[in-house]
């Protein structure tokens, strides 16, 4: 008879070997040489990739845009973290929910405002430098690589905050009470002791950042498409859903190998740096409370305008810019003439059918992804963490590997397998399930992140105690693990369905008319050119993801671990 | 009840791999209250963990009554929910999401020992009242206190009517007065319901307290088996003499069959066969005889008092012959010897042992 052990296994290799099998798949794309002779194999590609002087000038692009990124999302992340863990700061908790509920909106939403703030002929802000000091100078161009980096910076600064802040929280504050205990002062201190103590954590939050700048879609997809500057991704992208001739996919997987080991190189420094910091961590559990700043007035002034500043050119400003553009037919500086003009034209002209079908298709995923990664995770992280099952350390780098590898090039791997290998047995492209499959797959990395980190927590023996008193396995977990693990998994489920509603980067390259999703409805109408439309569905968006957010807000006030965003 | 034979364990660490268990062979009886005895990492709540199917072990045979548990050479392994036993945790193991009377009979409910639906109320109320708990049925797990929670934990296990019981250090994490009281009641309880117990600790007064007999690990070995009175008296090395109890140990040259010659002089030992060249030899503090005025015994030596403590029940005091210290316990009288005494060590109450160290 099959154990439940066996099974449990058995159901966890499925999603690592397609997880494997995905990755494998543009190297052998990116190889296979197809001419009227049949088909060889050769370095064809990547001798086309690298001969061609605009694949140098999207990887100068895609380091531009990811190095703004980290450093932008640094300059607002780390002051951040240091003043919510370290200082008497007033109503810190207000931020910790801005800031996470700031994690979960959507890029290209902001992406879209900035773009009606600061494009180049366009832009508000510029029209009104222009019109205002007639200063031409002035102009500021956010369709430039430096210029979206600093747009997927503001959006990314929310979770440099969350992982420098848990680096900040677990570093012994007798360490620096110490310090200011032998008269050392308050910058010195800082300077001196707390900076070198986090620098690895901060390091490493850096390069998971850069990280996810190296794979972003969205922001690059919004800005820099129309514009004409690619990045990493939008290249991939256009190379699969090219304006003419047909699709190269050889060229395609050669980049997104290249970019793979690049990424792969960044998670390897990534672990490594981590290791390092933990070095400082406390590890005694004994509670404290951390010695904080006492701010004086000035002080609380000063942070809470860094802080509000933040808050309103990285969110606010962004989605007003969005929302005020879909009740006006054309762009209009705010004027009383413009109030005046203020109608919803554009939410009666959308295309409400499609709208909805999208949004039913986003419902369905956003349900059944966050339910299967929960499950599939809890197979995985069980046998990573409780069984002493050969292997696996192994399972959980092979899980850990969509994190690694842009989402892009499983899109890539996804789309090339459904259209060319399984089309004739299994009919899946252009359906929900091709899309629930892969947005699985990418987000078990996130999943079991999160349950190994949580079953860390649970004594061994609370497990072993239902098993000796002869309680099967999967009867254990769904009476005991289960039920203590209620609050992590209520938040996970919360965290992947917001995830799944934004995802833009796989249903790029996956979505037909037939799987529309949310994200692509708004997307595909701001590709067109219907931005006053694009923004009005992008509203429609966020007012839809309203109830989700209120519940993760209501039900999750426990931070997701470390790093949700991919 | 329990046999085992040439039993293998080892861990892979970082630093190498670690031979918890080194062919351990072992019996039980049925109904039979059976310590394991031994410093941290001696090997002892692994072989525990083996018995209760929690670990595989590498190699040997472990049978549980009539039934083959674990025999690598008919590569069986019966994992710990099929072999019906009860168990007691270090840590306790109340699940804290459910309260007093729903752990002890979520195994009656999703275990493999089912009871018929309408008996579960009852034998849950049963086992409660056995530890006196039955007060607190309805309590969340977590507002228990430390002692209440061994408690629910022993009825849990207690519930599913094991034939043998294992139990890992369950009363470690009690303060000392609980705990002697919660010994006496352990004891009690499991004679009274007659079962085996397999029992894990490193306390030796635990141990002789409760049990039937004690086996004494180090190493991943057992060391000796034996009944407490056995173990304290005639233990077979001074390791395990050392564990039970505090002991003078005198370094010495065998001269013959019944004499050796130490550094505080000769000495007269019970006859012993086979044991020749450096030996130890071994004295307990409460077997030193001060100032007998049986004299003419042997071994009667001059010593001199260089301190002494008073604490209660006893007093300890420190005497010197020569540059040797020797530790000597007696019953609290109105005398406090001083200065130069005489002191007797009877002949029946030495131990010896070959001398195994190296300096």
């Amino acid at each position: 008879m099959l154990s439940q052990r066996s099974l449990v296994i058995g159901i966890s290799l499925v999603p690592a070997a397609a997880i494997v099998g995905l990755l494998l798949i543009p190297l052998w794309v990116s190889v296979r040489v197809e001419s009227e002779a049949g088909v060889s194999f050769g370095l064809r590609a990547y001798h086309t990739l690298f001969s061609d002087p605009f694949s140098y000038r999207t990887l100068f692009n895609t380091a531009v845009f990811s190095g703004v990124a980290v450093l932008a999302a640094l300059f607002f992340g780390v002051p951040a973290a240091w003043i919510v863990e370290r200082t008497n700061l007033p109503r810190k908790g207000l931020l910790f929910t801005l800031m996470t509920v700031g994690l979960l909106i959507p890029g290209f939403l902001s992406a879209m405002g900035w773009v009606f703030l600061l494009h180049p002929r366009i832009g508000l802000v510029n029209v009104a430098l222009s019109s205002i000091l007639s200063a031409e100078w002035a102009r500021i161009n956010i369709a430039s690589p430096a210029g979206m980096g600093f747009v997927q910076g503001l959006g990314l600064a929310p979770l440099a905050f969350i992982m420098v802040a848990a680096t900040f929280r677990s570093t012994n504050p007798e360490l620096e009470e110490a310090a200011a205990a032998h008269g050392i002062g308050v910058i010195r201190v800082l300077v001196r002791v707390t900076l070198p103590l986090v620098f690895p954590g901060i390091l490493a939050a850096g390069i998971y950042i850069l990280t996810i700048g190296l794979a972003a879609f969205d922001v690059p997809a919004v800005i820099g498409l129309s514009n004409r500057v690619f990045t990493f991704s939008t290249f991939l992208y256009t190379q699969v859903h090219p304006q003419e001739g047909t699709p190269r996919y050889d060229l395609a997987a050669a980049f997104g190998v290249f970019v793979m080991a690049i990424a792969g190189l960044l998670s390897w420094g990534y672990f490594r740096v981590l290791r390092q910091s933990h070095r400082f961590a406390v590890v005694t559990g004994r509670s404290y409370r951390p010695r904080q700043v006492e701010l004086k007035r000035s002080s609380v002034w000063f942070a809470w305008g860094f802080l509000g500043f933040y808050l309103v050119i990285g969110q606010l400003l962004p989605l007003l810019t969005l929302l005020w553009s879909s009740l006006l037919r054309y762009f209009q500086l705010p004027s009383a003439a413009a109030f005046a003009n203020l109608s919803l034209v554009n939410y009666r002209g959308l295309p409400w059918p499609h709208l909805f079908d999208g949004l039913w298709n986003t419902a369905l995923l956003m349900i059944f992804v966050s339910t299967l990664v929960l499950l599939l995770s809890l197979g995985i992280s069980w046998i990573v963490v409780r069984s002493r099952a050969r292997g696996r350390f192994l399972l959980d780098v092979v899980a850990f590997l969509p994190h690694a590898v842009p989402g892009i090039i499983f899109a890539l791997s996804a789309a090339y397998v459904a259209l060319f290998l399984l089309r004739d047995f299994v009919p899946i492209y252009g359906t929900v399930f091709l899309l629930m499959a892969v947005y699985v797959l990418e987000r078990t990395s996130f999943g079991t992140r999160m349950l190994n980190n949580a079953l860390a927590q649970i004594h061994p023996e609370l497990e072993e105690a239902g098993q000796v008193m002869g309680i099967s396995l999967l009867r254990r977990m769904a009476t005991i693990l289960v039920p203590l693990l209620l609050p992590a998994l209520v938040n996970g489920w919360l965290w992947i369905a917001l995830l799944t509603y934004r995802e833009l980067t796989i249903a790029s390259l996956l979505v037909t008319p037939a799987n529309v999703t949310l994200p692509m409805v708004i997307w595909g109408l701001w590709q067109t050119g219907s931005f006053a439309r694009a923004a009005a569905a992008a509203t429609m968006g966020l007012i839809f993801m309203l109830p989700v957010i209120f519940c993760y807000w209501f039900f999750g006030r426990r931070l997701a671990p470390g790093g949700g965003q991919t | 009840m329990i046999h085992i034979e040439k039993l293998n364990k080892s861990f892979s660490s970082k630093a190498g791999d670690v031979q918890a268990l080194r062919e351990i062979d072992l019996a039980v009886e049925a109904g039979e209250f059976f310590v394991l005895l031994g410093p941290s990492g001696s090997g002892k709540t692994t072989l525990l963990r083996c018995v209760a199917g929690l670990e595989r072990p590498d190699s040997g045979e472990i049978n549980l009554g009539a039934r083959i548990a674990f025999s690598s050479r008919q590569r069986l392994f019966i994992p710990a929910e099929q072999r019906e036993i009860g168990m007691v945790f270090q840590s306790y193991a109340i699940w804290p999401h459910l309260t007093v009377f729903e752990n002890v009979a979520l195994p009656l409910t999703q275990g493999r020992r089912k009871p018929p639906k309408a008996q579960v109320r009852e034998r849950v109320r049963q086992a409660l009242r056995l530890v006196d708990m039955d007060d607190y049925a309805d309590r969340p797990a977590p507002l228990l206190s430390g002692g209440q929670q061994q408690r629910v934990a022993l009825a849990r296990a207690l519930a599913v009517n094991p034939k043998l019981l294992l139990m890992d250090e369950p009363l470690s994490n009690l303060d000392a007065r609980l705990r002697e009281e919660v010994r006496t009641k352990i004891k009690k309880l499991v004679s009274e319901l007659g079962i085996t117990v397999l029992y894990v600790t490193h306390d030796q007064v635990e141990a002789m307290v409760l049990a039937d007999r004690i086996a004494v690990m180090a190493h991943g070995e057992i060391l000796q088996a034996g009944n407490p009175y056995e173990l304290y008296r005639h233990p077979h090395s001074s390791l395990v003499a050392e564990f039970f109890g505090s002991m003078n140990w005198l370094r010495g040259k065998v001269l013959d069959k019944q004499c050796i010659e130490t550094e505080i002089g000769k000495i007269e030992v019970a006859p012993y066969s086979e044991r020749n060249g450096k030996v130890v030899v071994g004295i307990r503090p409460e077997d030193i005889k001060i100032d007998s005025a049986a004299g003419g015994s042997a071994n009667r030596l001059e010593a001199t008092v260089s301190s002494s403590t008073f604490i209660g029940d006893q007093m300890i005091f420190e005497m010197k012959i020569g540059n040797s210290v020797l530790t000597v316990k007696t019953m609290p009288d109105d005398k406090r010897p001083e200065g130069k005494v005489h002191i007797c060590l009877p002949k029946e109450s030495l131990v010896v042992f070959t001398d195994v160290s190296l300096d």
